[in-house]
């Protein structure tokens, strides 16, 4: 743990509700968690609640890559209407090494039981009552990525690369509060130019690991670009919540103008259409293709083996209409955008089916003894709640922690003036 | 002095006295008139009392015609007009009609904004009045100009001249047609 949390606060003798709220957070937080983990240690059979635990690490690691990504753009294309938001999300970014703490239980699980969770990590693991894993020519011909020692390695380097971008971004920003030095402005941007292409990489490579891999058969190219549109759209959607919650405290009142809401809607539209886009192509190329090793894995999301409709395709009609439709045409109006509280509404709205989107990615890799998707309405939703309060609860305690140590917006940054005076 | 003029011309020497008599100007009533300057002035809009644009309805419109266009057009000439088979699929499915929309969703779109923009503004517009004003070229350069049109209801050479010089305009012309 470090020090400067219990410190900082008395320095600067800012508010003592944020870091009461910090501890509420981490309460409610450990809370989730532990519920998660009764639900592992009491269920019979104990699979749900760990996929489910894996959506709720996966959905706040996404939010986190997102705000590390949108950090990073901002610095590469020198933006200035974001300056007061970008500060929101550097400390945000603080959730990571917790977030890597949250994400160990899931390795060591793997290492003690391998073929759990990602079933390719059994070698004998049987498909489906004809071959083994080891047999199988698919997994054989991808083997030289899908094996434990690469996977345990990569995630373990996702995570370092991810709190050691953060650490640099977060330090040159907060250290220009005090010194002013414009060239922390130039070393943040140094560090997102090398940043931005280690952090498509990284998301990339995480998403195939921890999600696609489930059904390590499919093949997708678009898999890492569906993953990096739901964390933009998670990083925005949060900065969207903050920016509101900031604002009625008080704190942010005469810093944001419509203006910041207006932009930062326009790129939640923008994302909204960018997810479609490549959600879509991923379906398409699939559906017009017609390749059995590609379209399985949406079949496991529409039909059971008999030929009856699943749960999941009415979770598919979920996303497209509540993932795309609905925010997409709410998004296009001015008046929505601008309006603290619609768009606050809409950010959450978004922020739900954002999981539902993790849902409909992961638990359908659960399957009964006729390798059908077991359904979405069952009792893993209890645990995909529990796991997301409980890894949430820890994100936003390590954001509520960071917010007093810092002054509330980058006020030497050299573009903070024409920030505060954003307009169309 | 019943002359077909067009309206008063009345010059300003800094952005925030071009500001403050437009919004006096606008608290007066008027709703014909107009200010010239050589830089976009940023809350000049909210000064002239302007609301926000409506080029916004004319884009939608066109991307929901260039929506329907691509499902019907792919429909039509697929399922309805020459049938035929194609790698399986059916004569008609929105999957593959998609791509087709939404490109014409974002070509019509685009064409409907360019339209509605020019539609809305007045142009193309090879002559206006103002430019018969010898000094309008500085309005490119260092001054500011209000505008005010003779066809506005509330015109009056007389009030509409008092107005604009309490509101610290100078050199106050009238305009030919």
């Amino acid at each position: 743990m470090s020090t400067h949390a219990a410190t900082a606060p008395a320095a600067l003798a800012t508010d003592s509700t944020s870091s009461s709220a910090a501890t509420k957070a981490l309460i409610i937080g450990i809370a989730g968690l532990v519920l998660t983990g009764a639900g592992i240690a009491l269920s019979p059979n104990k699979h749900g609640p760990v996929m489910s635990y894996l959506v709720g690490v996966t959905y706040w690691t996404a939010i986190a890559i997102g705000m590390l990504m949108m950090v990073m753009i901002h610095h590469i294309v020198d933006a200035s209407w974001s300056v007061v938001i970008r500060r929101q999300w550097e400390h945000g970014l603080a959730a990571f090494k917790w977030l890597f703490v949250l994400f160990l239980p899931l390795l060591v699980l793997s290492l003690l039981k391998p073929g759990y969770i990602w079933p390719w990590m059994d070698l004998n693991h049987v498909l489906h009552g004809h071959e083994t894993v080891g047999s199988d020519v698919l997994y054989q011909k991808k083997s030289g990525f899908l094996n434990t020692p690469l996977f345990m390695g990569m995630t373990v380097g996702f995570f370092i690369i991810w709190v050691w971008l953060s650490a640099r971004l977060r330090k040159a920003s907060f250290t220009q509060d005090s010194d002013g030095n414009a060239a922390w402005t130039k070393t943040n941007r140094v560090n997102s130019a090398m940043g931005l292409p280690l952090g498509a990489l990284t998301l990339t490579f995480a998403a195939v690991y921890w999600v696609k891999s489930l059904e390590y058969h499919w093949f997708s190219t678009m898999y890492g670009v569906w993953f990096f549109a739901n964390c933009m759209r998670g990083a925005l959607c949060c900065g969207v919540v903050i920016m509101v919650w900031l604002y009625r405290r008080g704190d942010y009142k005469g810093i944001l103008n419509t203006n910041h809401f207006h932009s930062i809607g326009q790129l939640m539209l923008a994302f909204t259409v960018f997810w479609a886009y490549v959600t879509f192509s991923q379906y398409f190329l699939i559906w017009n293709a017609n390749v059995p090793e590609e379209t399985f894995w949406y079949n496991l999301r529409e039909l059971n083996h008999d030929g009856t409709t699943n749960q999941w395709w009415y979770v598919g009609l979920v996303l497209v209409f509540g993932h795309f439709v609905i925010p997409f045409c709410a998004l296009l109006s001015y008046r929505f955008k601008v309006t603290q509280h619609i768009i606050r509404r809409i950010a959450f709205w978004v922020l739900t089916v954002i999981l539902v989107d993790m849902c409909y990615n992961i638990l359908p890799a659960l399957k009964d003894v006729h390798g059908d998707s077991l359904p979405f309405l069952s009792i893993n939703l209890l645990w995909v709640l529990t796991s997301v309060i409980g890894v949430g609860g820890v994100c936003i305690w390590a954001y509520l922690r960071s917010l007093p140590t810092t002054k509330l917006i980058p006020i030497r940054d050299p573009r903070i003036r024409e920030c505060l005076t954003h307009h169309e | 002095m019943a002359t077909p003029n067009y309206g008063l011309i009345a010059t300003f020497d800094s952005t925030p006295d071009l500001y403050h008599a437009a919004e006096k100007v606008r608290d007066a009533g008027y709703k014909n008139w107009d200010c010239i300057t050589p830089f976009p002035v940023h809350g000049l809009d909210k000064a002239m009392g302007l609301r926000r644009s409506t080029v916004p309805r004319i884009s939608l419109a066109g991307g929901i015609t260039g929506f329907c266009t691509g499902m019907s057009m792919i429909w039509w000439t697929g399922a309805y007009d020459y049938q035929i088979t194609v790698g399986g699929k059916p004569l008609f499915s929105p999957m593959f009609a998609f791509p087709v929309s939404y490109e014409l969703t974002i070509l019509f779109t685009a064409f409907a904004t360019i339209g509605g923009m020019f539609f809305l503004n007045g142009l193309p517009m090879h002559y206006h009045p103002v430019l018969k004003y010898d000094q309008i070229k500085r309005g490119m350069d260092d001054t500011f100009f209000i505008v005010i049109e003779a066809r506005d209801p509330r015109f009056n050479l007389a009030n509409t001249k008092a107005l604009l010089e309490q509101a610290g305009g100078k050199e106050i012309k009238e305009l030919e047609a």
